[in-house]
């Protein structure tokens, strides 16, 4: 048996040259220093994306767009086996990855890992963000009931403000003047075709990044001779390591979507009014709550306008930092970099948390 | 029925055991799976002369002194203090049956407790020979306690026949030994041992992850995978011991698993379901932890690793147990005390002559009637029901009219075969202007008829006798 399994491992080898890669793991290495714990965020991350990937693609085989939206996702909760732990996986794992993206992206901020000559992956990683915030937007409708029915409507408002091709732009996005089955059409489109087709290709872009330039060192290791730092070989350690936190991650997982499944709630009804407090995901609390401050200083439409001009502006600033901070020789800049992430954790922290709190 | 009724606001009374029982499981199990470890561990030492083992095991005593011994024993008193309350008509059921299997219990429970302070205490004290009889004293005081509690909580779950056919008539201490050896003793005594052997090994991971692999590599090697083999015994049965003893669960019981695999509708019990996942996610996960960070990688194998598949196992012991609790709903006593107190046999009773009036604490209550319903919700309802938090009337109930609320009642108190509440909650038992008078209570509690019961009826209030 044993002699069976090797001579088909050693037909494949022959043929893929796995060895080659088993190779170049073991001489592949990663830096070991009391901040390693944030390296596994972005592993995290990819691991959240898959089983996005796995259960979206079993909720597919029932889910039905258009008019049918919610019944499809009630069969789906109430009468297909395990419909709803599915559905419930796929609602944490989307969130869960947003997490896991923030915390990916604050840590290489912190750690100076956008330097030169990792600024596409900071850039590629920038935008893997807001796709998969986009996920998140475009899927919270998929099942139409009524929070996500509300929520999108007051998510759209957003672009819609923008002025000049705002109100364009939205109209474009809902497939009419008001969210209905056409929307759904349309952001299941986006879902399940545009944003992976766009997404995928970005994902092994950033991937093979990591794999050439390799994990980026703190500034305070880097000041440390070569001989005074310590690394761990990819495989098997640090891999091991890896799939250790996949695992914790699968299991926080799975304890969330069997005791807290995703409710369904009631379907959607445009002649309804709002329920009281609706508010859009966490992950946009953020840019809503800033919106409404805005809205709450400045008069009319041009509160909302400037809370957009002042997010994008952020937003671009956040993804040129590689391009003001470029090495570790930075001096100032580097030190005025550092305030400027930390002070951004913050304003989202508290926004967002002010978000909430202005809900009760 | 003949006993005053506890509120625990918002997470209600069953949840006070819940947590103390949790607890104390997790405990007691590594008491009786680590009361075979020490000796076991001690006895391959002086053989085969490991002295650097020695240390470890003096170390993971004194920690298994203080968690056992404090620890456990507090919430194993505590068990006492919130069943009796929580309780009171199924503790006294148990203690009119094993009142002398208690008192054993206890007297294997105070050796228990004396061997393992002597076991500790007497390291490099006394010969070698005599502190390991005393190490194997512990752990057999300790494995007579779980042989013994075993058969009072399978009991629980399925009393059998031979006992049910005398219950209610006073004579059913003549069944004691049918009691305790109700179908399900036997798989579920291999279950909780293959248990006790993983908390054995997992905690002594602990210990063992805490020994410097640079400094000792050899040692920590060994430990590390000598313990990880603790776990063996209980992976490998454990899939069989649980088909046996889901085989010993009466039909009606079983069909509590499958409740949750199409739904999570409100009201539709699928907690057990949902539980079971959590045991089989975190057992898989404990089998691919210990096998490539513990067996394979002993050396590296960090207190990380081990707090990390300790918790899996509380996780997976924890819902074990969640899960055990609820697979006797709608009973407390299988086939004989329904989870609110409610003897099966007095349903008929009860129904005819009123359930306020046969319970000893609401029965003098006059109108106002409002101050019935509160009652009849104390006893029926609250064992398993708070009024905001947890299994919530006020979000069951979200959306019902007064006379939604009335069919419903109608419904559970019907009790019809076909009824779907049938398989998880008791009859509602009472006369008909008790059921009434519930009804209008439960509708305080809803937001639409809140406002309009209130007006017509006052501000509820809970008379007592």
């Amino acid at each position: 048996m044993g002699k069976a399994i090797s001579s088909v491992c050693a037909w494949v080898d022959e043929r893929l040259g796995v060895s080659d890669l088993v190779e170049f793991a073991k001489q592949k290495t990663v830096p070991l220093h009391r901040h390693s714990f944030w390296y596994y965020w972005g592993g995290l991350s990819l691991f959240f994306f898959l089983v996005q990937a796995l259960t979206g693609v079993l909720l597919l085989i029932y889910y039905r767009p258009g008019p049918d939206a919610f019944e499809s996702v009630r069969q789906i909760t109430f009468e297909i086996h395990f419909g709803w732990l599915v559905r419930s996986a796929h609602s944490w794992a989307s969130n869960l990855m947003i997490v896991a993206i923030f915390v990916h992206m604050f840590s290489v901020f912190l750690m100076k890992a956008y330097r030169k000559p990792r600024e596409f992956g900071w850039w590629t990683g920038v935008v893997l963000l807001m796709m998969t915030m986009l996920f998140g937007f475009s899927g919270y409708l998929l099942p139409m009931n009524e929070l996500a029915y509300f929520a999108t409507k007051v998510g759209l408002e957003i672009p819609a403000s923008m002025p000049g091709i705002g109100p364009k732009l939205a109209a474009l996005v809902r497939g009419g003047l008001e969210v209905n089955e056409f929307t759904v059409q349309r952001f299941f489109a986006l879902h399940v075709v545009v944003l992976p087709a766009v997404f995928l290709p970005l994902l092994a872009f950033q991937l093979w990044l990591v794999q050439k330039h390799g994990n980026a060192w703190p500034p305070a290791e880097e000041r440390k001779p070569v001989e005074a730092r310590q690394t761990i070989p990819f495989f098997p350690n640090f891999l091991m390591k890896d799939l250790a936190m996949w695992l914790i991650a699968l299991n926080v997982l799975a304890v969330l979507a069997s005791l807290f499944p995703w409710e369904l709630g009631q379907p959607a009804d445009a002649l309804k009014p709002a329920p009281p407090g609706i508010h859009p995901e966490w992950y946009y609390m953020s840019s809503f709550q800033v919106l409404k401050l805005f809205g709450t200083w400045f008069p009319g439409a041009s509160g909302e306008a400037a809370g957009i001009v002042i997010f994008t502006l952020g937003l671009v600033l956040w993804i040129l930092i590689p391009l003001y901070d470029p090495t570790r020789t930075a001096g100032r800049r580097g030190r005025n970099a550092t305030y400027f992430g930390l002070f951004a954790l913050a304003v989202l922290l508290v926004t967002t948390v002010w978000g909430y709190v202005g809900l009760k | 029925m003949n006993y005053p009724f506890w509120n625990v606001p918002h997470i209600g009374s069953g949840w006070v055991i819940g947590l103390i029982a949790i607890f104390h499981v997790m405990i007691s199990h590594f008491a009786v799976g680590g009361g075979l470890y020490l000796p076991l561990a001690e006895r391959k030492a002086l053989r085969e002369g490991r002295r650097d083992w020695l240390d470890m095991l003096r170390g993971h005593s004194k920690f298994f002194l203080l968690l056992t011994g404090v620890f456990g024993a507090v919430s194993g008193v505590g068990i006492w203090f919130a069943i009796g309350l929580a309780h009171p008509e199924a503790t006294s059921t148990l203690i009119h049956n094993f009142v002398f299997a208690w008192a054993i219990e206890w007297v294997f429970f105070m050796v228990e407790l004396s061997t393992a302070a002597v076991y500790y205490y007497t390291w490099d004290r006394i010969p070698e020979r005599l502190h390991l009889t005393v190490g194997w004293v512990y752990a057999g005081a300790s494995l007579f306690t779980l042989v013994i509690i075993n058969g009072i909580l399978t009991f629980m779950l399925e009393p059998g026949d031979a006992w049910l056919a005398v219950a209610g008539t006073g004579r059913e201490a003549s069944r004691f030994w049918e009691a305790f050896f109700n179908p399900t003793y036997w798989p579920s005594l291999l279950l909780r041992a293959a248990v006790c052997t993983s908390l054995a090994g997992i905690w002594a991971l602990v210990t063992c992850s805490r020994i410097d692999g640079e400094e000792k590599p050899a040692a920590k090697a060994e430990l590390v995978r000598w313990s990880a083999k603790w776990l063996i015994p209980s992976f490998v049965a454990l899939p069989f011991l649980l088909a046996w003893y889901l085989y010993q669960v009466p039909e009606s019981q079983r069909a509590l698993l499958s409740f949750g695999m199409s739904t999570i509708g409100t009201g539709a019990f699928t907690q057990v379901t949902r539980t079971v996942l959590i045991i089989v996610m975190t057992s898989a996960t404990i089998v691919g932890v210990v096998y490539f960070f513990a067996w394979r990688s002993p050396r590296d194998f960090s207190f990380a690793h081990a707090l990390a598949v300790l918790g899996l196992g509380l996780i997976a012991t924890a819902s074990g147990e969640y899960a055990r609790e609820m697979l006797r709903k709608p009973y407390v006593i299988g086939r004989h005390m329904y989870s609110n107190g409610v003897r099966v046999k007095s349903v008929e009773t009860l129904n005819q002559t009123g359930y306020l009036t046969s319970s000893l604490w609401t029965c003098r209550v006059g109108d106002p009637r409002f101050a019935r319903g509160e009652a009849m919700f104390r006893g029926q309802c609250m064992a398993c029901h708070t009024k905001d938090a947890y299994r919530s009337m006020k979000r069951l109930l979200a959306g019902r009219d007064r006379e939604a609320i009335g069919n419903l009642l109608t419904l559970l108190h019907e009790h019809k075969p076909d009824s779907p509440y049938r398989a998880f909650m008791p009859p509602l038992v009472g006369t008909k202007e008790e059921i009434e008078a519930l009804g209008d209570y439960l509708a305080t509690l809803t937001p639409k008829e809140k406002a309009v019961a209130k007006r017509q009826h006052g501000e509820p209030s809970i008379a007592k006798r």
